[in-house]
């Protein structure tokens, strides 16, 4: 990036302003697309997209964890999403930090239920599978990942099963009624940029004067001097905090964007549940899918 | 001036003689067909007795082509060369840093990596590293050229970045100039620089340009008081 | 018929890009280029192509490979290469949706192929013609073009056609791949049929390309 667009968005965040007009703590809009299989989606916030793939298969559980079922996240950075991606270090890096944030936030704060996923202790459990491709990287992979598989879990469906003389039969999705997973909270990250006017000295004696967006895009992420990423459910519970980058932040600095965070999650956890309800409603009642379609045409 | 769609490997019935081919045409080595490797819109039009014809097509990645005017960013100072990206991904171009006017050994320009400038395609030979200079060759003056200090830049896609650099009187600058007053710079390589008095002013300039681009006409007037009021 | 549906110009950071939905099969394919090639990649006469299939769950398998060598193919026949030396194409598709089938990738080529095409138009890199393929299977001695999946596990041959399309016409033959039993007339048949499916298909493409470039240029009128 060129000097000029560096100086010219840090002074325009100093003032409050961003490119895209949004106010400093203000999201851009989500919007979820479910696919005609369950846990299929394609995520996008502003620029941003990602497709979500949802996938499960019956395995061995891991001889430590006999009574647990498997669970695996893969999130793939391209040269789909964004050419620069195509150098390997680049990417490792990115996909590094964003698995672990996923792991802490998902998988670590118990969301899915892995004991649910047992079927016989030992022998046979579920694995799931969540496949996150990011077509379109522009900044913020980390809350748009989230959003991806905590939504793609909740409108997921595994076919249901049976055990008879300890065999396990799969019963087709047309035969029996597919089984959804058993989520128990929906974690939800926020990202927040915090950028600091004063010198790098000012910033460790704490005396420039910061100022933190939320959302930030693939410009404003390339000048950030810190980040905190803040993972929290509608119950009001803090499920992982993670701060990197040089700038200090004081305790009451950090409660203050969790309330800002939890304004966020409650809005995003209405908007997923609203959208999954919806095709839910949709698939049970194929007729009025066939209204919409004509609806949608005229 | 007539104009249609044509996609690659439409036939066109164009008679090799007094002819200019702009892009989007290949001359197949083996046959000397005339060939439409680009999908856009056919313009045919008279020059001095020769009939050009030009594929016009949107695209995103810049090809450096001779006399263009670019703005590029510095990408590295190599002795006396400087490296000039003019796209992202794509390979630098060079430029001497003689290439400015009155510049001697004493007295040259001092560009760090990261600064932009507004330069000339010199020469865009197929198997060689571009060139830029910041000279106007009529004059040998500075001639607009050189660096962009502060403002902002910004990118469109190329065929509307060529429009707005040949049409001073593209409606979109003329509605623009009744706002506010800005100073604009626009590359061939998609590239905008653009200055105004405030930060939110610019802001607002480049949120409609960019947006200008899936504007009609006829929108224009209405598309940007909307813009105007909403960032304002 | 089941049309295929067609959409460009839906990914921001790429050159070019376009979904396309054919019955079950979904797929998302973008292009770059060109750009700097890698040393190890780099041609001095003529750019690089780079095919990346990703599947739809997990990462990409041997049944990937062998539909990037397909589409590989195909495009070093159309790819204008001379044009940009030293240069590299990068042409990445993701199968949103496979084809339900499993008997063999066709399905999925298919959708691939003329994704691609799109892809290549959006992103404005230099043909040296258009092309399009069909995919047909023979069951029951009925030739069926864009079969559903329950035709494609109950045929005994499949194929798939790729032609090249100058002003409007199929004109050569620049891939086919055919899977199953079958008799040389049966795929001379299939050769024939193509044609005039392709021909009808380009006519439906062309007006999406239309579509596109007029709203490139909305801003010109």
């Amino acid at each position: 990036m060129s000097t000029n667009e560096h100086q010219f968005l840090l002074k325009a965040l100093e003032e409050g302003l961003r490119l895209d007009g949004r106010k400093p703590m203000q999201m851009r809009p989500l919007n979820i697309e479910v696919g005609p299989d369950y846990g299929q989606m394609l995520v996008t916030l502003g620029d941003a997209k990602v497709v979500v793939r949802i996938s499960s298969e019956i395995v061995t559980p891991y001889e430590d964890r006999p009574f647990e079922g498997i669970f695996q996240v893969s999130s793939e950075l391209d040269g789909m999403g964004h050419p620069s991606f195509n150098e390997a270090s680049h990417r490792q890096e990115e996909e590094v930090m964003l698995s672990r944030l996923i792991e802490k936030a998902i998988r670590r704060s118990n969301a899915l239920d892995l004991e649910s996923l047992c079927i016989i202790a030992g022998q046979k459990c579920w694995s799931v599978r969540a496949d996150v491709h990011i077509i379109d990287y522009d900044g913020n992979m980390t809350d748009i990942v989230c959003i991806g598989v905590i939504a793609g879990l909740l409108h997921f469906k595994k076919p249901d099963i049976s055990i008879r003389n300890g065999t396990v039969i799969l019963h087709d999705m047309s035969e029996r009624e597919p089984v959804p997973l058993s989520v128990l909270h929906i974690p939800i990250c926020v990202t927040f940029q915090i950028y600091s006017s004063g010198s790098m000295e000012d910033n460790v004696k704490g005396d420039g004067r910061e100022f933190v967006i939320v959302d930030a895009t693939l410009k404003e992420e390339a000048l950030t001097q810190g980040t905190i990423t803040l993972t929290l459910n509608s119950n009001k519970e803090l499920c992982q905090m993670s701060k990197s980058g040089g700038i200090n932040l004081e305790v009451d600095e950090i409660l203050s964007l969790t309330n800002e965070a939890q304004i966020i999650v409650d809005d995003f956890t209405k908007y997923i549940k609203d959208t999954i309800k919806k095709d839910e409603e949709l698939r049970v009642n194929p007729l009025q899918k066939e209204l919409q379609v004509v609806n949608s045409r005229e | 001036m007539t104009e249609s769609l044509i996609v690659p490997g439409d036939r066109l019935d164009i008679k090799s003689e007094n002819i200019i081919l702009g892009p989007g045409f290949y001359v197949d080595p083996k046959t000397d067909e005339i060939l439409p490797t680009n999908a856009g819109i056919l313009e045919v039009s008279q020059k001095q007795n020769k009939t050009v014809y030009v594929i016009d097509s949107k695209s995103k990645t810049y090809i450096p082509k001779t006399n263009d005017f670019v703005i590029g960013i510095i990408t590295g100072t190599f002795g006396e060369l400087y490296k000039v990206g003019l796209s992202e991904f794509t390979q630098a171009a060079q430029m001497s840093v003689y290439a400015f006017p009155n510049a001697s050994k004493k007295n040259r320009p001092h560009l760090k990596v990261g600064d932009v400038i507004y330069a000339r395609v010199l020469s865009a030979e197929r198997d060689i590293e571009v060139e830029l200079e910041c000279i106007d060759p009529t004059t040998g003056k500075e001639g607009g050229f050189g660096q962009l200090e502060d403002g902002y830049l910004f990118t469109v896609n190329l065929a509307y970045a060529r429009y707005l650099l040949f049409n001073e009187n593209a409606e979109i600058l003329t509605e623009l100039v009744k706002k506010c007053k800005f100073e604009l710079a626009v590359g061939c390589n998609g590239r905008i620089w653009i200055k105004s008095e405030t930060v939110k002013t610019t802001i607002t300039c480049v949120k409609i340009i960019e947006e200008s681009q899936n504007w009609s006409k006829q929108d224009i007037p209405k598309k940007l008081k909307e813009v105007w009021a909403a960032f304002n | 018929m089941v049309l295929p549906e067609y959409q460009t110009s839906l990914l921001n950071k790429v050159d070019g890009s376009s979904t396309i939905s054919i019955g079950e099969v979904k797929v998302i394919c973008s292009v770059t280029g060109p750009i700097e090639a890698k040393p190890r990649q780099e041609l001095p006469t003529q750019c690089a192509i780079e095919v990346n299939i990703r599947p739809e769950v997990g990462v990409g398998s041997t049944r990937e490979k062998n539909m990037e060598d397909k589409l590989r193919v195909v495009l070093n026949g159309t790819i204008n290469k001379f044009q940009y030396p030293r240069q590299l194409i990068q042409v990445h598709l993701h199968i949103i949706s496979k084809s339900q089938a499993t008997e063999n990738n066709l399905k999925d080529l298919h959708a691939c192929i003329n994704g691609a095409y799109l892809a290549l138009i959006d992103a404005n890199i230099s043909l040296l013609s258009s092309f399009l393929s069909t995919y047909a299977v023979i069951n029951d001695d009925r030739l069926i073009f864009n079969p559903t999946s329950e035709q494609i596990q109950s045929s005994i041959s499949h194929h798939l056609v790729c032609f090249d399309i100058k002003s409007g016409r199929a004109d050569e033959l620049l891939f086919v791949d055919s899977v199953g039993e079958f008799t040389e007339g049966e795929l001379m048949t299939v050769l024939d049929q193509s044609i005039e499916e392709i021909e009808s298909m380009n006519k439906i493409v062309r007006k999406t390309i239309t579509e596109k470039v007029s709203r490139d240029y909305i801003w010109k009128y």
